[in-house]
């Protein structure tokens, strides 16, 4: 028996420390299954009691009164898929530039920038709303009356609820791309735009993508800043001057009714939440093939 | 440089969205309302027949009676639906004086759910302030079987639910304690939020209460009458302050109605009624008595409280008598 076995076996020390491992790592690992069995579990209740609730009329129909059968989610769907339109078009170019800006400038106005970008992550959304509700709904309300609310004020409420998580996932996926890339970039002459433009943003998209859908699955599924913006809509409408349907405001409405067949309904647009963001990230998986730097 | 384009793009942008917006959307969608969630069944209904009769589309979103209020104080809707009058505060930070329009009436259900006992368990206003104080700890205790001859309750305890969120239910289920025991109403008091004495679960909103009492065998709560029959929750009768045991009902709620006393502003609790059922509230639309399109608005109320309450038995709610729905009538008719 040599020196180093005998250190390691069989002395009631290492005996500990091994169990303790053991131990440690069991419940690790016993979390990690608990975690995965409560999404599953809440994904199969969903599946399993919403899927029966699908069909074409959920795509085709709008409500109809609560009390009586039928009734789709058409306005539903349509006004979250604009709301994320919108939510983007605000969101992601001050996200993304902004991630840029707090990546390349070391300053002291960058840090506090920074600062401020996490106690933003940090917000509740409802205050988003609120935040909305005074800079956008109030105004209009003021000119005319009755007729403020507007999936405009909603896309702003969710554009400022992505800004922080894009902009903090696109500063440390660019903190990853290497320095000599930059550099061989600046000592080519290309100036310093143009390395960030061409060089650095490149390299890092497929990262960058990655959060941009992180933020766009958190908005998709908000209900709170929407009560007081979006609003909501019986009818159908597609103008951004006007109040529009989202799918959580139907989901929270149907699930808190008392009819059976608007339960299922709430369900139903559960289920068709949770398919807009996996076919997003699905199609962005497949447009992004090949790139690098997740 | 960069910044100051962008931000110069931005309020361009924006300016041209609200010029726009102003100009073009306005009038497409007339009638905007929010508030009350107990209104909302009736309210869906309404606008869908009122679209079919008239071509004219109102657009209500069930936020909560308070948030109603705010928006129609705030400006951004026409009316609000509330399961309870302003109160001085917010009729202070109105934009001007406000009407109040009873709408529907309803009725508060006891709903319980124990094993074998069917709906119809009569309870008095002092066995339920007593239940939900603690005093009655059992099912079979002397107190309730005595109004229950012959009927066999079991000897388990008591569990009472009831709303965890602000909420004008709870508001009629304790005015009227406060109104039939005053332990209650030195003790606990009525409102729409109350600390309960005896503790209890909490159910979020009326669906929340609902799905306790389903899941809890020997449990006792309060939903409205939908909720209890689309859940099919077993209810009681009420003692009435004339005599006999009262089933919760359209017809009950609408007799409660007519046999009280409503004032000129149509702002009182019509619980314990003289007749009819004792647990039963009012929701109201709220409007401006200067409204900036006083017409869409007077013809869309009024159709309402004439045609509109035809509609609203079916889905578990009293009409407004019909001595109310004329005096109501006078106070749209004075909407500028």
């Amino acid at each position: 028996m040599t020196i180093a076995e005998s250190s390691f076996r069989s002395t009631g020390r290492s005996r500990f420390r091994r169990s303790l491992s053991a131990f440690m790592a069991g419940l690790s690992i016993a979390a990690a299954i608990i975690a995965c069995v409560a999404l599953l579990s809440v994904l199969v209740y969903i599946v399993i009691n919403g899927i029966g609730s699908i069909s074409l009329s959920t795509f085709t129909e709008g409500p109809v009164p609560q009390g009586q059968p039928g009734g789709g989610l058409r306005n539903g769907i349509v006004g979250t898929l604009i709301l994320m339109s919108i939510g983007s078009v605000i969101g992601l170019p001050i996200g993304i530039l902004g991630g840029v800006y707090q990546l390349e400038t070391n300053t002291t106005f960058s840090r506090t920038l920074r600062f401020f970008t996490d106690v933003l992550n940090s917000i509740p959304s409802i205050v988003m709303g609120l935040f909305a509700y005074l800079i956008v709904v109030l105004p209009v309300a003021a000119f005319s009356p009755g007729h403020a609310f507007s999936a405009f004020a909603g896309g702003v409420a969710l554009g400022f609820l992505m800004i922080p998580t894009v902009m903090r996932t696109t500063e440390e996926i660019l903190r990853l791309v290497p320095t000599t890339l930059r550099d061989a970039s600046l000592a080519l002459g290309a100036s310093r735009w143009r390395t960030t433009w061409s060089v650095v943003l490149p390299a890092a998209r497929g990262g960058i993508v990655t959060g941009v859908l992180l933020a766009l699955a958190r908005i998709a599924g908000e209900t709170a800043p929407l009560l007081f913006t979006a609003f909501g809509n019986l009818d159908f409408n597609v103008r951004l001057d006007h109040p529009i349907d989202a799918l959580p405001l139907n989901i929270f409405n149907y699930a808190t009714s008392p009819y059976e067949n608007l339960h299922h309904l709430a369900l139903a647009g559960a289920i068709i939440l949770l398919a807009i963001i996996l076919i997003l990230s699905l199609a962005a998986r497949y447009a992004l093939r090949g790139q690098t730097m997740e | 440089m960069i910044s100051k384009l962008l931000s110069r793009v931005a309020i361009v942008a924006a300016s041209v969205f609200i010029l726009t917006g102003h100009s073009l959307g306005l009038r497409a969608q007339t009638l905007t309302g929010s508030g009350s969630t107990f209104i909302n069944p009736a309210m869906t209904k309404w606008v869908d027949e009122y679209k079919k009769a008239t071509g004219i589309s109102v657009n209500y979103q069930s936020v909560g009676s308070g948030a109603g209020i705010n928006n129609l104080i705030d400006g951004t809707t026409d009316f609000g639906g509330s399961d309870a009058p302003m109160n001085a505060d917010e009729k202070g930070r109105a934009k001007g004086p406000v009407i109040h329009l009873p709408a529907v009436i309803g009725a508060v259900c006891i709903a319980y759910n124990v094993e074998g006992v069917q709906s119809g368990l009569a309870l008095t206003g002092e066995d339920i302030s007593d239940i939900f104080q603690g005093k009655i700890k059992y099912w079979d205790d002397p107190r309730l079987t005595k109004n229950n001859g012959g009927l066999r309750l079991p000897h388990e305890a008591i569990f009472t639910v009831h709303r965890s969120d602000g909420s004008g239910t709870t508001a009629i289920v304790t005015d009227y304690l406060s109104k039939v025991s005053p332990e209650w109403k030195s003790k606990v008091g009525a409102g729409k939020t109350v600390t309960w004495p005896e503790g209890g679960l909490g159910g979020k909103g009326n669906s929340g209460v609902a799905e306790v009492l389903k899941q809890h065998v020997n449990s006792i709560g309060y939903v409205e009458l939908a909720y209890a029959v689309e859940n099919k929750i077993t209810y009681s009768r009420i003692a009435s302050s004339s005599g006999g045991f009262i089933y919760p009902s359209v017809g009950s709620a609408n007799q409660a109605a007519k046999a009280s006393n409503i004032p000129e502003d149509m702002c009182t609790m019509i619980t314990n009624a003289s007749t009819g059922y004792p647990i039963t509230g009012m929701t109201w639309l709220i409007v401006y008595k200067t409204s900036h399109q006083p017409a869409e608005l007077k013809k869309f109320l009024k159709w309402v409280l004439t045609k509109g309450q035809h509609y609203t038995q079916d889905l578990y709610y009293a009409s407004i008598p019909e001595n109310m729905v004329t005096r109501e009538m006078k106070l749209i008719d004075a909407i500028q």
